[in-house]
């Protein structure tokens, strides 16, 4: 129905000169922020099409139509003046500053070439970024409302583009509020648990250590031989007593470790480590220390802690969410042992009685064990 | 008919829902790499127009007094309109955004100039604000009685929303006000919309013979139209005729380049449209024709044509617009091949505009799915209108068949 009117009002003629690859399309600004744990500023990357800045600042100054980068270039103060004048960012209702932090780039975009600015918010304070964090948008809206800022929202302890949030600034929604979203705890909760139960069952020596000093549980030693042990619960009592000990201990020192309170070399402590696992299995063959082997489950937990603490460091500690972190990596080697045990008091039980048990089992594997320790020692100590 | 193909600033309302979406689009929009240019002088954009048309050079020297003169309220409303007419003739949306700055301030002044609500009521169409537009296109009217555009821009609406009285009603308040051919023009459209297609057809026929004078604009409206109407009276020869004689008017547009380019899709002449269309993939309209004729003729270029559209729908849908969803229907039936979404955008679409082609991909998509209920409005249009088109009341018949318990005659 265009040309009932454009008869008469419109004297428009032939299509105009355009880069047909472009496409036509409404103008919009990409921003993407980024925010570091535990930093106060804020990381900026902004796209402006070169059209629309040229609207508002007349870069092409001899009017020609063509843009030269020389003419975007010279007007590099201009371009930044106007856009760290059309946007605030405020923390706990403190503006963040923003300043360029690297040169003035471009990009190509479906409908052209765009500036890439690299500013820099810097919040006020030390440390992590206060609730509650508002962006405020103004760009080109006094020319354009039909513009739109597209904000890409990368939080703090969020470092990967998936999970980055996404929001549009329109001429209504001029302000909106950058959710901090200080990494779920539930989800970090749930994943150093996993993370602790995953380390403990690939963590042989850990499990050997534990074995060993299990193993006679189920056995009580007279006159120098083993003999069944008559309850179930008698042997039960033996195994939490010895669990006990090694998870009290090893928490005490993986806590100390991981927050920076204590710390010993590391081929100190995997030397000891697998030292323990000899000892606890030779202790088997002797029964030196018959009764009273949670002490030695508590006095070596203490080194596995450090064992365990090195683990966690290797991970990676989320500072916002130190105690969350540790507890569950903690919860999860407990889970992990428990497993471990659900699945072998009631099999070592059961055999207790039996030739196999005591001198396969209990003699074989733990000479067995002990071997394969003092290798596992050799290498740690001698670095082989 | 160019009220369906614009692509409106703003849908606020979708916001919500694109940002939803946008997380996975954002890198289709987002290059990684930024670059610096090796030297000052290499060209990094070319402006549109701003060296060849002085339509352009004439507007921004407008934009410049009205920087000095701000509460001119004619000013303003003249840039406003040499900015939707520079829209109108590029297809560039950014020139409706600057013509509603250029108009914003009157919203409070609200001047009984009828340039403004007119400025406004276009505006307001071409975000599909359809009722907002008709007040709009109203109080224009009635501030200018012997204005024949505010009527037409209202037969136009009426038009798209299926609402063939109030159309009609409307052409016969605008013919003591404009030319004979405009005005034959006005009412044939409606006729051959409601069941006197052939009757329609010879009265225009008759209207342009009569008429050699008129502006070639005029022309090109009035054979474009001739030309649908002989394709639906299955008179192809005839039909191509027309577009050949709209072409040779020396007019370019883009709605006579997607009719043109959808009949010789129809006729299986698919590498004509490429050729037709050559150097058109900036709109998206042309472009879904490119890519629609690039995969029927098995054109080397047709995955990257397809590839296009498919980042531009998604870039409309990351800022909000969905308003080319006819187009976005037929895209994802006849280029994806996933009838469930195109049923969805199809019928999406058709809550807002209901012209035939609207009805027309809402019944394809349907027949595709396998589900007659989302087509039922257009079943119920096509019953009602009695609008005749063979290919479409095929397709109807079919979907029809889908659920036996439908009634109305398949024609």
């Amino acid at each position: 129905m265009k040309s009932f009117f454009l008869a008469t009002v419109l004297a428009l003629g032939a299509l105009l000169t355009l880069n047909p690859a472009w496409a036509h399309k409404p103008s919009d600004s990409y921003l993407t922020l980024r925010a570091t744990e535990g930093q106060s500023a804020v990381a900026v990357r902004w796209d402006i099409a070169l059209r629309d800045l040229d609207y508002v600042l007349t870069l092409d100054r001899d009017g020609n139509g063509e843009l030269t980068w020389g003419e975007v270039r010279q007007r590099d103060a201009d371009i930044t003046k106007l856009a760290t004048s059309r946007l605030a960012l405020t923390a706990n209702g403190t503006a963040c500053p923003l300043t360029p932090s690297g040169p003035l780039m471009l990009d190509t975009h479906s409908d052209g070439n765009y500036a890439v600015l690299s500013l820099k918010a810097q919040c006020p304070g030390e440390g992590a970024l206060k609730a509650p964090l508002k962006l405020n948008y103004s760009m080109l809206f006094d020319v354009d409302p039909s513009h739109r800022g597209l904000v890409q929202w990368v939080a703090p302890g969020r470092d990967t583009a998936s999970t980055a949030q996404a929001l549009v600034f329109g001429t209504e929604s001029a302000e909106q509020t950058l959710a901090l979203q200080p990494a779920d705890a539930w989800q970090t909760l749930k994943q150093y648990i996993f993370d602790g139960v995953w380390h403990i069952w690939i963590g042989y020596d850990h499990i050997l250590f534990l074995l060993s000093l299990l193993l006679p549980a189920v056995l009580l030693r007279r006159a120098g031989r083993w003999e069944p042990a008559p309850t179930l619960k008698g042997s039960f009592i033996e195994v939490l007593k010895v669990v006990t000990a090694f998870t009290l201990a090893h928490s005490i020192t993986l806590s100390l470790a991981a927050l920076g309170v204590i710390s010993l070399p590391s081929r100190l402590v995997e030397s000891v480590i697998a030292a323990s696992v000899v000892l606890a299995a030779l202790n088997n063959l002797r029964g030196t220390i018959e009764g009273k082997r949670w002490v030695m489950a508590f006095v070596f937990g203490l080194i596995h802690g450090f064992g365990f603490a090195s683990v966690l460091a290797d991970l990676g500690l989320p500072q916002n969410a130190l105690v969350v972190a540790l507890v569950g990596f903690n919860v999860g080697v407990e889970l992990g042992q428990l497993a471990i045990v659900a699945v072998f008091l009631p099999i070592a039980f059961a055999l207790r009685r039996t030739w196999f048990y005591r001198v396969g089992v209990l003699t074989g594997g733990s000479i067995l064990v002990a071997i394969l320790a003092s290798w596992w020692l050799a290498q740690r100590l001698f670095d082989l | 008919m160019y009220l369906k193909f614009s692509a409106p600033p703003h849908v606020l309302t979708c916001l919500a829902a694109a940002a939803l979406a946008f997380t996975t689009l954002w890198p289709l929009t987002a290059a990684a790499s930024p670059f610096t240019p090796k030297s000052d002088a290499e060209v990094v954009e070319r402006l549109p127009g701003r060296a060849s048309d002085p339509a352009v050079r004439r507007v921004e020297s407008l934009r410049k007094q009205l920087a000095a003169r701000p509460d001119d309220a004619a000013l303003r409303i003249e840039v406003a309109r040499r900015y939707f007419d520079m829209a109108m003739a590029q297809g560039d949306p950014r020139y409706v955004g600057y013509a509603a700055s250029a108009l914003a301030p009157l919203e409070k002044s609200a001047p009984n100039d009828p340039g403004y609500p007119m400025a406004l009521g276009l505006i307001q169409q071409y975000s599909h604000n359809f009722d907002a537009a008709l007040a709009s296109l109203t109080k224009a009217a009635q501030l200018a009685p012997q204005s024949p555009e505010p009527l037409l821009w209202r037969t136009a609406i009426f038009m798209v929303q299926a609402r063939y009285s109030d159309a009609a009603a409307e052409c016969t308040r605008l013919a003591p006000l404009t030319d004979p051919l405009t005005a034959t023009g006005c009412s044939a459209y409606v006729q051959a919309a409601t069941g006197q297609l052939e009757a329609a057809y010879q009265t225009l026929t008759a209207a342009v013979k009569a008429a050699p004078q008129a502006s070639a604009e005029l022309l090109l409206w009035q054979n474009t139209r001739l030309a649908e109407m002989a394709w639906r009276l299955q008179r192809f020869d005839v039909a191509e005729g027309h577009f050949k004689a709209a072409q040779k008017l020396g007019v370019t547009d883009q709605f006579l380049l997607g009719a043109y380019a959808d009949f010789l899709l129809d006729r299986q002449r698919p590498a004509e449209v490429i050729t037709l269309l050559g150097d058109w993939e900036r709109s998206d309209i042309l472009l879904l024709r490119l890519a629609l004729a690039g995969k029927a003729a098995n054109d080397p270029r047709a995955a990257g044509w397809a590839a296009q559209l498919r980042d531009r729908f998604a870039a409309s849908a990351q800022r909000g617009d969905l308003l080319h969803e006819q187009e976005a229907g037929r895209f994802e039936l006849a280029i994806e091949g996933n009838p469930t979404k195109a049923l969805a955008r199809a019928s999406h679409n058709y809550t807002v505009q209901k012209e035939p082609r609207d009805a027309d991909i809402l019944l394809r998509a349907a027949l595709a799915a396998r589900q007659s209920q989302p087509a039922q409005p257009a079943l119920d249009w096509l019953q009602s209108s009695r609008y005749e088109d063979p290919a479409i009341s095929a397709v109807a018949a079919q979907v029809r068949a889908l659920n036996p318990s439908a009634t109305g005659p398949a024609r």
